[in-house]
């Protein structure tokens, strides 16, 4: 993977928060970059260059309105006014090539001076075993800081954590061993035919780049909301306002319409098509 | 009408695969595609003033059609994909991406032209991207020719309304504006994938001059002309002939069909 800075750009040390999605359904982590990138007015700084990413382009997708700047699959933010570094992924990594993509992107962060990296990512709602509606929608997280995934920062801000995350579990074992370079025990591939409901978790891309950024040494968190396909724009919110919390973002920081914290991203307005044909009334 | 159980997910949307760290790679990994020159071969690498590919089926049309002065440099090679059924002269139905020179007295390869008649998969866009930009052949600029793709386009696209846009990199923004080409952009919101997409990336990250211009819808008239004009604004010494003849007869029988890749090899 290579990292090529836009041409009259500079790269600022200081953006030491790395805020990156998974790829996850609904593209929740996504959207939610999307957000934090419009809101934040953070400036693209370059690309990372991975053959393992399957290519696309499109016009400028923040605005105020699209002036013809290309966008890339994978393009690099930085917010100076919040220290924050944001990678946005477009389009998804080619088959089988997960685990690959995860180790090029953990050694950009390392390479780059990133030292916390929060990863943004959705879980499939029908997995969901304990509903909790009392409290609203919940963000869960997993972190490294602890070797239960616990963190005490997230609890005081009132995440709840990933309560099936199992660090001696075959697949996050799995996961951990082919990232970790020291490691001389030899597991195998999981095949599909043997994964289980349990392996459900560490199958998704969140668990592949906590893995990979934890065998780096960085500090990561994953922040995680439930969520079916559909209309996933209040996910995205969720999501987007749990890493600001996390990152300890003041509302002053951000530009938001109207005096708002929030700023839609232009491209967001075609994001179910083009409307009705009016005239059919 | 489709079956909602078993029709294909829209784009942004997900298949199981897409999200499974355990998905195996595939195997054995595919042989990388190369470039395959004419004899004599020439000095590498090629460094044409512009580089012009086409993708679309009006785009190949005028190439094969209308270009009678292009001269068979080179071709490019996908080893998985077969030569079944290609002739020995160069054909609008054959599955290939050959590389032409449009040559004046003054400089041998200053125009080249990619004809792009096979289907190159997602997958294998990145290494054939390469080695059309940057490797055996270092552009100036490049203009590339495809159609838009009604699956990532979240406008409306009526068939019978012919509709054109472009996408640039930084360099051609920059550029000046009475060489740029005069289109509305793409709009946002809506995406391009495939091999065009991974052309114009590498224009990008290469800060190399470089237009993606797209079109619909993909078998039309009035597209084949457009597109010969916009090649005649691009190299106003260029031979193209009549472009309008026997454009009537011009239909998604003579134009390469966009999915060519799902077509059957047991029937060539």
């Amino acid at each position: 993977m290579e990292f090529v800075v836009e041409e009259g750009k500079l790269v600022h040390e200081e953006c030491s928060t790395l805020i990156l999605p998974a790829l996850s359904i609904g593209n929740v982590g996504q959207l939610a970059v999307d957000l934090l990138v419009s809101s934040t007015a953070a400036e693209r700084v370059g690309y990372l260059d991975d053959l393992n990413l399957l290519p696309c382009v499109g016009n400028d997708a923040y605005g105020p309105l699209p002036c013809g700047d290309i966008a890339l699959p994978l393009e690099v933010y930085e917010s100076s006014s919040t220290a924050t570094t944001l990678a946005q992924q477009r389009s998804p990594v080619a088959k089988g090539m997960m685990i690959k993509f995860a180790e090029n992107i953990a050694e950009f962060a390392a390479s780059n001076g990133k030292k916390d990296v929060i990863v943004l990512a959705s879980l499939d709602f029908q997995r969901l075993h304990n509903l909790d509606l009392s409290r609203g929608p919940q963000v869960y997280y997993l972190s490294n800081t602890e070797s239960d995934g616990r963190d005490d920062h997230c609890e005081r801000l009132g995440f709840g954590r990933l309560g099936e995350y199992d660090p001696e579990g075959r697949c996050w074992k799995y996961l951990s061993s082919v990232f970790d370079k020291n490691n001389k025990e030899e597991l195998s591939f999981p095949s599909e035919d043997e994964l289980e409901d349990i392996d459900y978790y560490p199958s998704l891309p969140f668990a592949a780049l906590f893995s990979a950024f934890k065998a780096r040494g960085l500090k990561v968190t994953c922040l995680l909301c439930y969520c079916s396909e559909g209309d996933n724009i209040p996910d995205a919110f969720l999501l987007a306002e749990a890493a600001s919390k996390l990152t300890g973002l003041t509302p002053d920081k951000f530009h938001g319409e109207e005096g708002g914290k929030w700023r839609i991203p232009y491209s967001w307005k075609s994001m179910y098509g083009a409307p009705p044909d009016m005239s059919m009334f | 009408m489709e079956d909602v159980l078993t029709e294909n997910p829209p784009p942004s949307r997900f298949f199981q695969e897409d999200l499974n760290n355990f998905t195996p790679s595939p195997e054995p990994p595919l042989p990388s595609p190369f470039i395959v020159f004419s004899n004599p071969k020439p000095e590498l690498p090629l460094k044409p003033s512009l580089l012009i590919i086409a993708l679309s089926s009006p785009s190949l049309h005028i190439f094969h059609s209308c270009l009678p002065s292009k001269t068979l440099i080179g071709t490019l090679i996908i080893p998985e994909l077969p030569f079944s059924g290609n002739t020995v002269e160069p054909s609008l139905q054959d599955k290939s991406c050959n590389i032409y020179s449009l040559s004046d007295n003054n400089n041998k390869n200053s125009v080249l032209l990619v004809s792009v008649q096979l289907p190159v998969s997602p997958e294998r866009s990145n290494l054939v991207s390469r080695l059309l930009i940057g490797q055996d052949i270092v552009p100036e600029r490049v203009i590339i020719l495809d159609s838009i793709q009604s699956r990532n386009f979240r406008g409306r696209l009526s068939p019978d309304e012919a509709l054109t846009a472009k996408l640039e990199t930084s360099s051609e923004k920059k550029a000046a504006a009475t060489s740029r080409l005069n289109l509305d952009y793409f709009p946002s919101g809506s995406v391009i994938d495939g091999l065009s997409a991974s052309l114009l990336s590498r224009c990008q990250l290469k800060n190399i001059r470089g237009t993606l211009v797209v079109s619909w819808p993909e078998f039309d008239p009035s597209v084949v002309r457009f597109v010969g004009g916009l090649l005649k604004s691009i190299v106003p010494g260029l031979d193209i002939k009549s472009v309008g003849k026997d454009l009537e007869m011009y239909s998604s029988r003579s134009g390469l069909k966009k999915d060519a890749w799902l077509d059957s090899d047991l029937y060539t």
